[in-house]
């Protein structure tokens, strides 16, 4: 249930910023989430809801915005998206989509990062 | 009048871990303690081990034991007179850099060499939360099935030493051994990867020298 911490976290640091850009209101909040993290997207969206409610969050629409998985392959040289095959989450993670080789960085997908906020404030 | 305004965050709690885990080996490094961080599925014989690796081995061993609410863990560590810090996470499956710090200041690391962080059994959350230990131990073993190693990709790509436990009774539970080691090879073709029966005492040998070896290079 690690969703639940990264929840928490997420609303902390997001009644953190709306406090000292004097929100009165957090009408949106954006946040990535990387699709090769453990998390599920519905799962913390849920948990978001619940920890929201009685917070300047209340009334805010989350967006969960998922970042795909990148990677640099070390053996070619290749950077940018994988193979992404559900049914087989190895490919992604393993191979090179070019030359096949298993010497790869992962670049992009293992974020859960508060991108931004939308807030109402006084003039 | 009120006004609409957009305030960037760019806050990634990922990052935040991280750093707090970098913040953490520099503490242990400071201390010239070695830390290995003991991940694996519930009852594949990670608290076994590390009570193996407390008797045989000739280093002051500490140990954090993460548990989710129960002090048994701890409890079996303390009968070796050693210094141990229990850590219940509460509701949480994984440990994160934030609770092993606060676990770290209370571990007497210039009493110790070598500092084991058993992790919550589990094989997927913890995969998101770097502690800030040197080496990441994965314990398996062949009754949690012969598919385990490539149902959970990440945790063993990113592991420095595989064991694969109770490997004595694979034929009665119906597991392949070489097809755990095979594809644990595949998502990792450097891992260190050593089949043991912790109840036989079999490759225990092979894994105290693994973890020498690791720590020596580093």
């Amino acid at each position: 249930m690690h969703e639940l911490s990264m929840a928490d976290a997420i609303v902390k640091t997001v009644l953190d910023v709306a406090e000292k850009n004097q929100a009165e209101e957090i009408l949106e909040v954006t946040i990535e989430v990387g699709k090769l993290t453990m998390l599920n997207p519905e799962q913390l969206r849920f948990l978001l809801d619940v920890l929201k409610e009685n917070t300047l969050l209340e009334g805010a629409e989350i967006i969960i915005e998922e970042i795909p998985v990148e990677i640099k392959c070390l053996s070619c040289g290749y950077a940018g998206s994988t193979n992404l095959d559900d049914s087989d989450h190895y490919l992604m993670i393993v191979k090179c989509p070019e030359c096949d080789e298993r010497n790869l960085e992962i670049v992009t997908g293992q974020e859960c990062n508060v991108k931004n906020i939308r807030i109402e404030k006084p003039e | 009048m009120h006004k609409i305004a957009d305030v960037e965050i760019q806050h990634d709690i990922m990052v935040a871990n991280k750093k707090l885990a970098q913040r953490n080996q520099r503490i242990l490094d400071k201390a010239n303690v070695f830390s290995v961080d003991v991940l694996g599925a519930i009852g594949s014989g990670k608290t076994s081990l590390i009570e193996l690796l407390i008797k045989k081995s000739d280093e002051k061993v500490g140990v954090i034991a993460g548990d989710v609410i129960s002090k048994f863990d701890a409890g079996r560590f303390q009968q070796y007179d050693i210094p141990v810090v229990g850590l219940n996470t509460g509701k949480e499956c994984h440990l994160d850099a934030h609770l092993v710090e606060h676990a770290i200041e209370d571990m007497p690391l210039d009493e110790i060499d070598t500092l084991y962080i058993e992790n919550v059994g589990n094989l997927i959350c913890p995969v998101d939360f770097d502690l800030g230990s040197h080496m990441r131990m994965v314990v398996i073993s062949v009754s949690e099935g012969d598919d385990t190693v490539e149902k959970h990709p990440l945790i063993f790509k990113d592991a420095d030493l595989v064991v694969i436990n109770k490997i004595d009774i694979a034929d009665a539970v119906g597991a392949d051994a070489e097809k755990m080691v095979k594809d644990a090879k595949y998502l990792n073709p450097d891992v260190k990867i050593i089949k043991s029966s912790l109840k036989t005492e079999e490759g225990l040998d092979e894994i105290i020298k693994a973890i020498k070896e690791f720590r020596d290079n580093i």
